[in-house]
């Protein structure tokens, strides 16, 4: 029934990636995760790079990073200057999106079922999206549980925390930038982070 | 196989809380030690062998080989939830094993799951938890990576006990069958450990935290407070909220954030 009810939002040209500040968080993440999977569906191993330029182009703007860095840093965040802040919130997109595009297509046969119910914190501004993704083809046919926690700014919903089967892909950063702060400072982070995302130097 | 038991025992022994460290880990020190061996022993053994297999089997063999595992987890998770007084998951479990086994041929294939028979694959560790031993220190053990003492002693002793004899009569089969276990294991995580190496900073405390997180959710378990920065979980108070332009929320006086922030797991 979702899947057709997106469908025909597709046809109607109506899902756009753009949000307008009337959807709701469940129409947010089940159409773009929809749309995604479309895409990679195209992906036949020649288009590689293309494909994966694409789904960022439009998955990326549905996250609000800085306050994703925010979560992740913890209450060291208010320590950093405004300006440590824009630049840990670009190396820390940098490094989440380059690591999550290398390996989205292995999700190309995926199937996602978002949950019609979102579950609404803070006064209607956050709400969590839970969702049941399944690998066919995979040995473990077990279901994965993601959820998006969402929350409501001036340009709609925007994705700041996203958990597999409880386990925050976010807050998993937050003792080894503690660590990092507590021995070299915000800017011994920074540095961190940049040598991590410089090609090459993975470490 | 005894060996998470005397790992148990250094840790009683050892009792070393490193200050400033992760309070579910006080023992540091030795799992990061683990941490590196298990590291190279993946890099030397595990991970060639595992790419071994992949290339040796086609993938129906695989999925075979990990259905008939899964089979005998489900053996194992039906005696868990049946000491959990867990009447449905049990009955689920029963049904689960008596399907597969039978028309699933052997476990060859699982019917059951198509059927709408979800698995939840309890361990003794999470029996342990149901009786109320939630917080347990994180161990790394041995080869088999991320656990904690309470999961650990689980292992240990199913490892103990039973070590696959109620399935195989030989030793070495039995044997036999663990070895194909872990690189069948091993093998599912292919190419995933390259994105670990590209996501973590440190890798130690990427999968300690990840798995932690992972473990406590499942069990429903909330570390307390005291071991959290209280400060920590409100993200209002970092990043200050924009006001929604049209929204009616925008009416409404800002609220005191007290909801938690992560997706807190269903009480």
């Amino acid at each position: 029934m979702k899947k057709l009810f997106t469908t025909l939002l597709l046809m109607l040209g109506l899902a756009t990636p753009a949000m307008a500040a009337g959807d709701s968080p469940v129409d947010v993440i089940s159409t773009t995760s929809q749309n995604a999977l479309d895409l990679l569906k195209k992906e036949n191993g020649k288009n590689t790079a293309q494909v994966r330029k694409q789904v960022e182009d439009m998955v990326v703007p549905l996250f609000d990073f800085t306050r994703m860095t925010a979560l992740a840093v913890g209450k060291d965040w208010r320590a950093a200057t405004p300006a440590q802040q824009t630049q840990l919130a670009e190396q820390f997109q940098t490094l989440l999106v380059r690591t999550y595009s290398s390996t989205m297509t292995r999700f190309k046969s995926a199937q996602i079922d978002v949950k019609p119910n979102a579950q609404i914190n803070n006064n209607g501004r956050e709400a969590v999206v839970k969702s049941e993704v399944t690998l066919p083809g995979n040995g473990d046919k077990k279901n994965v549980m993601v959820d998006y926690t969402l929350y409501k700014g001036a340009q709609g919903w925007k994705i700041f925390n996203v958990s597999v089967e409880g386990a925050s892909l976010v807050t998993i950063y937050r003792n080894q930038f503690g660590e990092e702060i507590r021995k070299n400072g915000v800017d011994g982070l920074i540095k961190l982070l940049k040598d991590k995302n410089q090609p090459g130097k993975a470490a | 196989m005894k060996q998470p038991l005397i790992l148990v025992a250094c840790c009683a022994l050892a009792a070393c809380a490193s200050p400033g460290g992760h309070p579910q880990d006080p023992l540091e020190p030795m799992n990061r030690a683990v941490f590196s061996f298990n590291d190279k022993a993946d890099q030397y053994v595990l991970k060639p062998v595992a790419e071994g297999y992949r290339y040796i089997t086609p993938q129906p063999v695989r999925t075979a080989v990990g259905n008939v595992f899964d089979n005998l987890r489900d053996v194992y998770s039906l005696a868990n939830h049946a000491l959990q007084l867990e009447g449905k998951k049990t009955a689920t479990d029963v049904l689960r094993v008596s399907i597969n086994s039978t028309f699933g041929l052997f476990g060859l294939i699982d019917l059951a799951t198509p059927m709408g028979l979800p698995s939840y694959k309890a361990t003794l560790g999470d029996t342990f938890a149901h009786y109320g031993w939630q917080q347990s220190s994180y161990l790394v053990l041995p080869i088999l990576g991320p656990s904690t003492i309470r999961d650990g002693t689980g292992v240990g002793l199913s490892f103990g006990y039973s070590s696959g004899s109620w399935v195989f009569q030989e030793n070495r089969d039995a044997a036999a069958a663990t070895i194909l276990y872990g690189v069948a294991s091993r093998e599912k995580l292919l190419g995933l450990d390259e994105t670990f190496s590209e996501a973590a900073l440190d890798r130690y405390s990427y999968m300690r935290d990840g798995y932690l997180q992972y473990r406590n959710a499942r069990l429903g378990f909330t570390p307390p407070a005291s071991q959290q920065n209280p400060d920590d979980d409100n993200i209002d108070d970092l990043v200050p909220e924009d006001t929604p332009a049209s929204a009616p929320a925008a009416a409404a006086p800002q609220a005191d954030a007290s909801a938690p922030v992560a997706a807190a797991p269903a009480p």
